[in-house]
């Protein structure tokens, strides 16, 4: 058993690990730049009190994002559904007194129905899930915006701050400890439920899935489902964190969990779930951004810096698991071949024309007149 | 060997559209034996066990189990009387285990606080005695997924996915060996001969005549959506098989 796995490549030994190991060695290398860097102020317990609050949020939405993924699907739309449901609990609790006992779990019910919206779209209208989900966003976000038009709804019951920066004493956060129980429930859910199972089976054969008698599209409106209702979650989290909560919060939820959630070794190609990567994928992103900003690092690059991660790392996951690599030959034989030699020289082009139209746009400049 | 065929089909014919992919075919099929479906490219043979396993509704045409009529709304049906069929493109999710995808679709659970959660240790057990008992197959390992296993691997947990279900009587196979190295055929040729053996009826497709030989009981050939002949494998040749697949000659039923 031993000697025969020994024969394989150290690539194919690693990939079943490589879910793990991918984010683990970035952690640890953020971990060890950070030490060498920055160490006094990324180290102190409030620092990463702040890493594991932020991570927290992201929790229960990279949990549903894993089912969503792994079946072949995207959701665009869960930074609007976390917005319009945090907006319409506000509403609830600020302007017709609900108790917030029952605001909470009524804004998670929203959610789950935006998901149901979102997943009957792309079920029964055959709306292709990027786009589907991506309108959904637009819709999701306009009605936040027209019932809160430009306010800030703050100041909410205890209980909902609690919910989003309470502390145990002597321990963890309140929002660490639900977004772990909800990537516990998560992992259950995956591994040993027939919604977990047939997730898998979708995204892995769709076609085979349905031979042996799944009802595709009704695990996949479970999939958003799902996905709406911890966006909601994530919406309240939110709110609670900040006592306030507006029209235009939560705008880059979309891109953050996917690339959490792709990091962690899920494949966007469908069938390929690590529920343990997604949560490793959500800590690696938010020490990353924690880190961005103990180095003083603008706020906008952050943006920049999580795109690079998504494009790296499903890069990254695509050459290790193409098994027939030994016969491309790598990156300078794909760049000496004919068609290689084409691109080369169309991009030179591209470029070419990009400098000269720069050059004679500086040379026929005149003063500068800055707007406003 | 008895006489009485397990399954008759009679008079099948099935249209796509304007295409006509079966006109008025019979087939029989009895427990214990191998049953090989021969034919060239389009000749009908999987729309013809298709309507068999009741993936397609014949345009036209009865069949019958035992004697008696069935006719069959989807694939479920026809898993439910005891026909089972592992397809040319053998409907595996490759990201699963193979016990996964052994029970696919009718996993075994147990209760736990009234909640049915997946008993992934039983179906492993079930798997791996399935395997051993029923096809003499033993896997390295069960934890890896299925894409990490060989073309003939693959097979037999496919073939152990349908045999699993106690009433199957009639399993077809469509084109198993087509993807197939020698070694790897040879080893499901052995797995069929297995089935044979435990009176199933086994239904072959396949395009290799050595194997056809090796191992079915009698040859069914299909021209074009027509059977053209019946023969005994026995009393038969390679050079009358061929004959009647490009329709050089004609044989009655
Ligand atoms: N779903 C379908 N819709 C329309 N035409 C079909 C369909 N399935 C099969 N056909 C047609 O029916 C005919 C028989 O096809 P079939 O797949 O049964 O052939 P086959 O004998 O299995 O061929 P092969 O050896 O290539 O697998 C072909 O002409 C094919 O184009
Ligand atoms: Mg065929």
């Amino acid at each position: 058993m031993n000697t025969q796995v020994n024969q394989k490549p150290l690539t194919e030994r690693l990939e079943p690990y490589i879910a793990i190991i991918g984010p683990m060695v970035m952690i640890l290398a953020i971990l060890v730049f950070m030490g060498l860097v920055e160490p006094v102020r990324y180290f102190r317990t409030t620092n990463i009190n702040l890493i594991l609050l932020d991570a927290a949020l992201y929790m229960p939405m990279a949990m549903a994002m894993t089912f969503v993924i792994t079946q072949r699907g995207i959701d665009l739309s869960i930074g609007s559904i976390a917005a319009l449901s945090g907006i319409m609990m506000a509403f609830l609790i600020k302007q017709y007194g609900f108790s917030v006992y029952i605001a909470v779990p009524i804004a998670i019910m929203l959610g789950a129905v935006m998901g149901l919206i979102n997943g009957l779209i792309i079920t029964r209208f055959k709306v292709p899930d990027l786009i589907g989900t991506l309108a959904m966003d637009l819709v999701y976000r306009g009605f936040a915006l027209v019932l809160a038009k430009g306010l800030v709804l703050a100041r909410f019951p205890d209980f909902l701050t609690d919910i989003g920066r309470g502390q145990i004493p002597g321990f963890v956060p309140i929002p660490v400890l639900i977004g772990i129980a909800t990537m516990i429930g998560g992992y259950v859910l995956l591994t040993r439920s027939y919604f977990g199972r047939y997730t898998i089976a979708i995204g892995s054969n769709p076609e085979a899935a349905e031979l042996t008698g799944i009802s595709v599209n009704r695990h996949k409106v479970f999939a958003y489902v799902l996905m709406g209702a911890a966006a909601a979650l994530a919406g309240v989290m939110l709110t609670g964190k900040l006592n306030a909560i507006q029209a235009t919060s939560a705008p880059y939820f979309n891109l953050h969990v996917i690339a959490a959630v792709v990091v962690g070794g899920t494949s966007l190609f469908g069938g390929r779930a690590s529920m343990i990567g997604s949560f490793a994928g959500v800590l690696l992103l938010s020490m990353m951004i924690n880190a961005l900003v103990t180095l003083r690092i603008e706020f906008f690059w952050q943006s920049v810096a999580s795109g690079a991660v998504i494009v790296s790392s499903v890069a990254l996951y695509t050459w290790m698991q193409k098994k027939d690599r030994d016969g491309a030959g790598g990156i300078m034989a794909a760049l000496s071949s004919p068609d290689g030699q084409k691109m080369v020289r169309f991009s030179a082009l591209l470029i070419g024309l990009l400098i000269v139209l720069l050059a004679i746009g500086g040379l026929t400049a005149g003063d500068a007149k800055p707007s406003g | 060997m008895t006489d009485t065929p397990l399954v008759q089909m009679r008079g099948i014919t099935k249209r796509f559209g304007g295409v006509t992919a079966l006109s008025d075919v019979d087939l029989e099929a009895r427990a214990g034996e191998v049953l090989a479906i021969v034919g060239d490219n389009g000749a009908g043979k999987s729309t013809l066990i298709k309507v068999l396993t009741g993936v397609y509704q014949p345009t036209a045409g009865e069949m019958f189990l035992d004697g008696s009529k069935v006719s069959f709304s989807s694939h479920a049906d026809a898993i439910e009387l005891g026909i089972d069929a592992v397809y040319q493109t053998l409907a595996l999710a490759d990201h699963l285990t193979p016990a996964a995808n052994m029970f696919l679709g009718n996993e075994l659970t147990k209760s736990i606080l009234g909640f049915p959660i997946l008993d992934n240790k039983k179906m492993k057990s079930e798997t791996e005695r399935v395997l051993m008992e029923r096809l003499g197959v033993q896997l390295k390992s069960l934890d890896a997924p299925t894409e990490s296993l060989s073309g003939g691997q693959r097979q037999a947990v496919a073939i152990a996915r349908a045999v699993y279900h106690e009433g199957l009587r009639v399993l077809v196979m469509d084109e198993p060996t087509a993807a197939l190295g020698p070694q790897e055929t040879a080893r499901t040729l052995k797995l069929i001969k297995a089935l044979k053996a435990q009176g199933l009826a086994v239904i072959l497709i396949s395009h290799s005549l050595d194997d056809v030989f090796e191992v079915s009981d009698r040859v069914h050939v299909q021209r074009r959506g027509k059977r053209v002949g019946v023969v005994k494998t026995a009393d038969s040749t390679t050079q009358e098989v061929l004959g009647l697949i490009v329709g050089a000659e004609e044989v009655p039923a």
